[in-house]
């Protein structure tokens, strides 16, 4: 077959005259089979035992959604996320503008550390904040070195400490999406609205905004969803108060070996992120997802 | 991360790992300068003397294990574990019986043997504190929880194990004889007033990098860790008052591959010439009674078997009954 559709056309897999063309969901079975194997089923199985074990019945749920400690784990998880999602927008969106209209030469060296960051390991990414976060660490001796404070700042080991190290991780999935969106928006018509009288602000908030709402929107939700699921940076940069579900899941699994409770936790877990999919798909679609 | 997180758990529930070759010998355990320490005292000795390989594996995850045994996918033969963890597994039919025709249970410390466990090392949790940093040194466990009279930051163990709770038991004033069965109430209540200057560690080495930098200038750590900083030249203090021990096992999972090699390698890790060697790598006790008199003099001063006088035996038996109750209450404790 090779060799006649290379005669007869000229190009290979020319559409006419192969017999049957794979479609794309024919390239995707090996991807799919993949999952299936070695993620789905697993879960499946994991999310059998949170019915399972100790005992058949809905009793890990009720004990989960019936605990203030879990449901405040829960929230914890909420808040932080949002949190990470809030200030990665506040950070970012102005890095992506400033990507968007610099010469491409300056432009290319800021996404190489961008990208330079992302490809450094987690943990090590993790313990560099520790070092510069801690009491003793870079950033309070060289407040305190310059008169600035007279106690040490708590910036780990709290909230703070994990809102940091997470928004850092977090900045490239918000600015890459965003970039995409802002490049594509034609500076005539941020002329066209300072002709018209707006003054910067307004530009801004008016017509650049609404126009990248795309790409925030696209964003965020995917900040917001791998938040949740967030493991190594809270466990070593938060403190025990400041637990998020999937360390609670490891506990369980992993410390008390408890996986019922783990399991049952595991699904709460995938339900919201999967609601919070579907909300993204209904509302961007998965065209929009790259910020095109 | 999600997703990792859950195959992690679930994915050896249906598949089997890549077996090492059925000669090899597989040892799990945590990592690090103990484990080099292991492999050096104990797996190269092993290897030289019957000929079988030892591969080393880790860290030693307790949801790994019983997912291996679940699935009849063993591939750890032999495995350090915390040892109320040991006890448990055994009752649980997680772990298969030791054979005392092969190793030999006369000289090991009859504190850490049981029908399915043998002690691997044993440690105490000592009150450490960097001298550099504060003027006084808490020597007491009530000292250590006294934010008044030792202001500033302490550091503790951060999972729910032998150790945290006796000591919090000790500083309210009960006597070392009377702990078991803990009182949880009295113990969180007393946690509770110092839980703000609380810094978890959660491995040896961040338990260092706490106390070196003073990030937490005192707090509870393994002995060996002491040893470890006084000896790169900190300038550190331990107070032994009312040390309190606990110790790793050596087990073997149900339907390990290699269960006669393994039985084999346990009675060559806790030979009296194994342990004086692990011992003198680590800092930490030797658990054959035989090894203390085949240690370096200077060493053997700074193990734990040296400061018996007010030492506390955390009782993990005690522990494994009821290591589950404890861990949920603790770990809820902690994120409140």
């Amino acid at each position: 077959m090779a060799t006649q559709t290379e005669t007869e056309s000229g190009r290979p897999y020319a559409p006419s005259v192969r017999a049957r063309r794979p479609t794309d969901f024919d390239l995707t079975l090996p991807a799919l089979g993949l999952l299936i194997l070695f993620f789905v089923l697993p879960v499946a199985i994991l999310l059998t035992r949170s019915v399972t074990e100790p005992v058949p019945g809905l009793g890990n749920y009720a004990e989960l959604l019936g605990s203030s400690t879990y449901l405040r784990i829960f929230a914890n998880t909420f808040i932080v996320s949002g949190l990470v999602t809030l200030v990665s927008l506040l950070v970012g969106f102005p890095v992506a503008w400033a990507l968007a209209i610099m010469p491409s030469r300056v432009a290319s060296v800021v996404f190489a550390i961008l990208l330079l960051s992302m490809w450094t390991n987690l943990l090590a990414r993790t313990y560099a904040w520790m070092v510069l976060l801690q009491r003793t660490g870079v950033i309070n001796k060289v407040l305190i070195g310059m008169g600035l404070i007279d106690k040490p700042l708590p910036l780990v080991n709290n909230l703070t400490g994990v809102t940091i190290g997470m928004t850092y991780i977090m900045l490239p999935f918000i600015i890459l999406p965003l970039y995409g969106v802002i490049r594509k928006i034609d500076p005539a018509i941020l002329q066209a609205a300072a002709l018209c009288g707006a003054n910067r602000w307004q530009s801004l908030v008016r017509v650049l905004l609404p126009l990248a709402m795309p790409g925030m929107a696209a964003g965020a939700l995917m900040v917001f969803v791998m938040s949740l699921g967030y493991f190594v940076t809270p466990a070593l940069l938060g403190g025990t108060a400041n637990m998020m579900l999937a360390e609670l899941i490891a506990q369980f699994v992993q410390s008390l070996v408890n996986w019922g409770m783990g399991g049952a936790a595991a699904l709460v877990l995938l339900v919201v992120t999967l609601a919070l999919y579907a909300v993204q798909l209904r509302f961007f679609g998965t065209d929009r997802m790259g910020g095109r | 991360m999600r997703k990792i997180l859950i195959l992690a758990a679930a994915a050896a529930t249906i598949t089997t790992a890549v077996p090492a070759s059925a000669a090899d010998l597989v040892f799990s355990s945590w990592g690090g300068t103990t484990q080099d320490a292991q492999k050096a005292a104990w797996a190269d000795k092993f290897a030289e003397k019957s000929g079988t390989n030892v591969l080393q594996d880790g860290p030693t995850d307790y949801g790994k294990l019983k997912a291996m045994v679940e699935a009849n996918a063993v591939t750890w033969d032999v495995v350090d574990v915390e040892g109320d963890y040991a006890a448990q597994a055994g009752k649980n039919g997680l772990l298969e019986k030791l054979d005392f025709s092969v190793i030999d249970k006369s000289k090991l410390d009859p504190r850490f043997v049981t029908d399915y466990s043998v002690g691997s090392f044993y440690y105490s949790f000592v009150i450490g504190c960097n001298k550099d940093i504060v003027d006084a040194c808490p020597k007491t466990w009530s000292d250590l929880f006294d934010t008044e009279k030792f202001p500033g930051k302490r550091t503790f163990y951060k999972w729910s194990a032998p150790g945290v709770i006796e000591a919090a038991l000790l500083a309210d004033g009960v006597p070392a004889d009377k702990l078991y069965p803990l009182d949880l109430d009295r113990a969180f209540k007393k946690l509770d007033t110092i839980k703000g200057d609380i810094i978890w560690w959660s491995g040896g080495a961040q338990s260092q990098q706490l106390l070196a930098s003073a990030e937490a200038p005192f707090g509870s750590l393994w002995n060996g860790r002491m040893t470890a900083l006084a000896q790169s030249g900190i300038n550190v203090e331990t107070s032994w008052e009312q040390n309190i021990t606990a110790a790793d096992s050596l087990v073997v999972p149900k339907g390990a591959k290699n269960k006669d090699a393994a039985m084999q390698f346990i009675a060559l890790a806790t030979s009296a010439e194994a342990q004086a060697e692990l011992a003198n790598l680590t800092g930490y006790a030797p658990i054959n009674l035989d090894s203390p008199k085949m240690m370096d003099e200077e060493l053997a001063k700074t193990l734990p078997d040296a400061q018996t006088a007010s030492q506390v035996n955390a009782d993990m038996n005690y522990w494994a009954e009821n290591r589950d109750a404890i861990g949920e209450r603790w770990y809820a404790w902690q994120a409140k």
